[in-house]
Formats: structure tokens, C-alpha cells, sequence
């Protein structure tokens, strides 16, 4: 031991034996010197423990949640990409091109005579064009633009993901 | 009613995959992880981001956490870990405010102030003015001790530190923080303590 106030911090955090505690305690009661630096510190010992901690933001527990959160929602985000939504979005694709392509192809006149290929009488071609209507299409380019929009998001989301990786 | 949950109950409940009792932890420990952080950053904002990083990365490796000491021992390490991690990524100066420019800077702060203020603020702030002035190992050390509940053995876990070392640099934070006060307080020192 050092000095006064090391035997006396150390007796105030009980870190003695009982027979150093013993000593000291008598020292405290016999001593001046001691009894005055005894209540210094104890009163000093009292103020420290009564800081006060500080105080959060009000949305400190929300945003660590929301950040938890959004970090754990986006993998299964990317394992549904990897499969369904691929697969549902190349389907549409593939149907999209073939319904252009046998639209494109009912519609095309050819002059007569110059292509040696004869249609056979009784075959009747689908009339599309009656299908394809101004709604139709408008419906069609917003759907697009809705999956375009999802698209983007998804890029957004996954280039977020490796920037905090 | 239901009693409290322990901290190992929530972090069951949380591995089990319920979220909102990771939430209950967050708010069990955050004004004192804060705190904590505030030691190091100086700055609430600072503070802020470290504290965040914190109950993160403990999510993060949450399942990692043994129960082999408290989880509040658990999560200072992680907060002092990060915090050095901030304050090397800042290059923030870690030197004591004991530098005598600084100390000359403060000390003239407070005699700005003076007299008159010092009644009308509580011993708390003053305390805290102390606080902020020491070491950042120091203040965080004092910190621990009076409002972690943590004992000397657990801050040296903490802190990647031997027992005896935190013994004696909390005994010389003690010693630092009285002597600032009494400057910072002059007079008052004795009526507010």
C-alpha cells in the first residue's frame, strides 16, 4: 500500500481482508487524518456514483432495429430473385416476343403472286389485332414500368448490401 | 404479470428468432452503451453511430455469446472495441486534456462562467465536465465501475486489460477526476462534492 488514499479506496470498494478491513477501520476511528480523508473520499465515492448517464436520441432503439432489419430481410430478398422472380420474368419475356412475333406475322401482306409459298384455303389465322387495344397496351407499358421500377429497387438494394459487406 | 426477463432469456428468444426481444435488450442497455460511447466520441452524434455499431455487431454474433461472463461485460468489450476502432478511423488526438494548452483553454472556460452559474447547475453536469476531460481509458474505466456494475475483473474482460492494471488506473482516474473538479469548481468543489 501505497498511501492514505489507496488504503482508503481500497477499504470503500471492500477489496480488503477482513483483517485488513479490521486495521483500517481502526485507524478511521482513532486517526484525524484518516477520519477527515475517510469522509473525503466516501463523500467523493458517493458524487461518482450518482452521475447520471446520458440519454439516447428517442429513435435510437428503432433505428438499430430497422437497421437489423433491413440487413436480414434482404437475403431471402436475393434467394426469391435467384429463382421465382427470374423464372416468372423470363416467362413473361419469352411470351411477350412470341405473342409480338405472331402478331408481327398475321399482320404482314405480301404481294401477291411474288411469294411462291400458298396459304392453304381452309387455314384461318388468329385475328390479334381485335385483342390488341389501347388499354392493352397501356396496361402493358405500365406493367413494365412497375417491373422496371422492382428491378431497379432490387439492383439498389443489392449494391447497399455489398457496399456494407 | 410476467417477471423480467433476464438478459440469457432474451438472447435466447432473440437466437429463437424473436426480434422485438433483441429490441427489449437494446432498450435495457442503450443509455448506458451510449454513455459509454460518449466517453470516446465526445460528440453525440459520434456517440451515436458508435453506440449503433455496437448492438449490431453484438447481433451479429450474438450466437457466438457463451454466457461464460455477463452479457453487459460482453457488450463493453464490443463497445470498446469499437469505439478504438472509431477514434483510430477518425484519427481523433486520444491525448489527456492534462496537455497544459488544453488544460489552460479549459480552465479559462470555466472562469467564464464562474461563480454565479455554477449555483444554478447540478453536480451531475460538473461531473460530467470532469468526466470528459480525462483519458478516454480512464473515463470509461470510472464509468464502468459506478454505473456498469461491473467489478474490476470484468472491466479488465472488457478491456483486454490485467485486474491489477484496472485497479490501479482506476485509482489514478479517481485521483484525476477529483483534482479537475476542484479546479473546474474552484470554491464550489467542496459544497457540490
Amino acid at each position: 500500500m501505497n498511501n492514505i488514499e489507496e488504503i482508503l479506496w481500497n477499504y470503500i470498494d471492500g477489496n480488503c481482508t477482513a483483517d485488513e478491513q479490521k486495521a483500517i477501520s481502526d485507524l478511521i476511528a482513532g486517526d484525524e487524518a484518516y477520519r477527515i480523508k475517510y469522509n473525503e473520499l466516501l463523500n467523493l465515492n458517493k458524487a461518482f456514483a450518482g452521475m447520471e448517464l446520458d440519454e439516447p436520441p428517442m429513435a435510437f432503439t428503432y433505428n438499430v432495429m430497422e437497421t437489423i432489419r433491413t440487413e436480414y430481410a434482404q437475403k431471402p430478398l436475393k434467394a426469391a430473385i435467384n429463382k421465382r422472380i427470374i423464372r416468372g420474368i423470363s416467362i413473361f419475356f419469352v411470351l411477350t416476343i412470341v405473342c409480338l412475333s405472331v402478331f408481327t406475322l398475321a399482320n404482314i401482306s405480301l404481294p401477291a403472286g411474288s411469294v411462291p409459298i400458298s396459304v392453304p384455303s381452309g387455314l384461318k389465322m388468329p385475328d390479334i389485332g381485335r385483342y390488341i387495344t389501347k388499354p392493352v397496351i397501356e396496361g402493358f407499358l405500365f406493367f413494365d414500368l412497375v417491373l422496371s421500377l422492382y428491378l431497379f429497387d432490387t439492383y439498389l438494394r443489392r449494391k447497399n448490401l455489398s457496399k456494407q459487406v | 404479470m410476467q417477471s423480467k426477463l433476464s438478459d440469457i432469456d432474451l438472447i435466447n428468444q432473440t437466437l429463437a428468432g424473436d426480434q422485438s426481444a433483441y429490441t427489449d435488450l437494446v432498450k435495457r442497455h442503450q443509455r448506458f452503451v451510449f454513455t459509454l460511447a460518449m466517453r470516446f466520441a465526445k460528440g453525440r452524434e459520434d456517440a451515436e453511430e458508435i453506440a449503433q455499431d455496437c448492438f449490431i455487431k453484438a447481433y451479429r454474433s450474438l450466437a457466438s455469446f457463451q454466457g461464460q461472463s455477463k452479457f453487459s461485460t460482453w457488450l463493453y468489450s464490443i463497445v470498446y472495441t469499437t469505439a478504438m476502432t472509431f477514434l483510430r478511423k477518425k484519427r481523433v488526438d486520444t491525448d489527456s486534456i492534462d496537455d497544459e494548452n488544453t488544460y489552460v483553454q479549459i480552465e479559462n472556460q470555466t472562469s467564464v462562467h464562474d461563480v454565479n452559474n455554477a449555483e444554478n447547475k447540478s453536480r451531475s453536469f460538473y461531473l460530467n465536465q470532469a468526466i470528459e476531460q480525462l483519458l478516454h481509458d480512464d473515463a470509461a474505466i470510472i464509468t464502468m465501475f459506478y454505473k456498469g456494475e461491473q467489478s474490476l475483473e470484468e472491466i479488465a474482460k472488457a478491456m483486454g486489460m490485467e485486474a491489477n492494471t484496472v485497479k490501479v488506473k482506476l485509482f489514478r482516474a479517481r485521483q484525476r477526476l477529483k483534482e479537475k473538479l476542484e479546479r473546474n469548481l474552484k470554491h464550489e468543489a467542496k459544497e457540490l462534492i
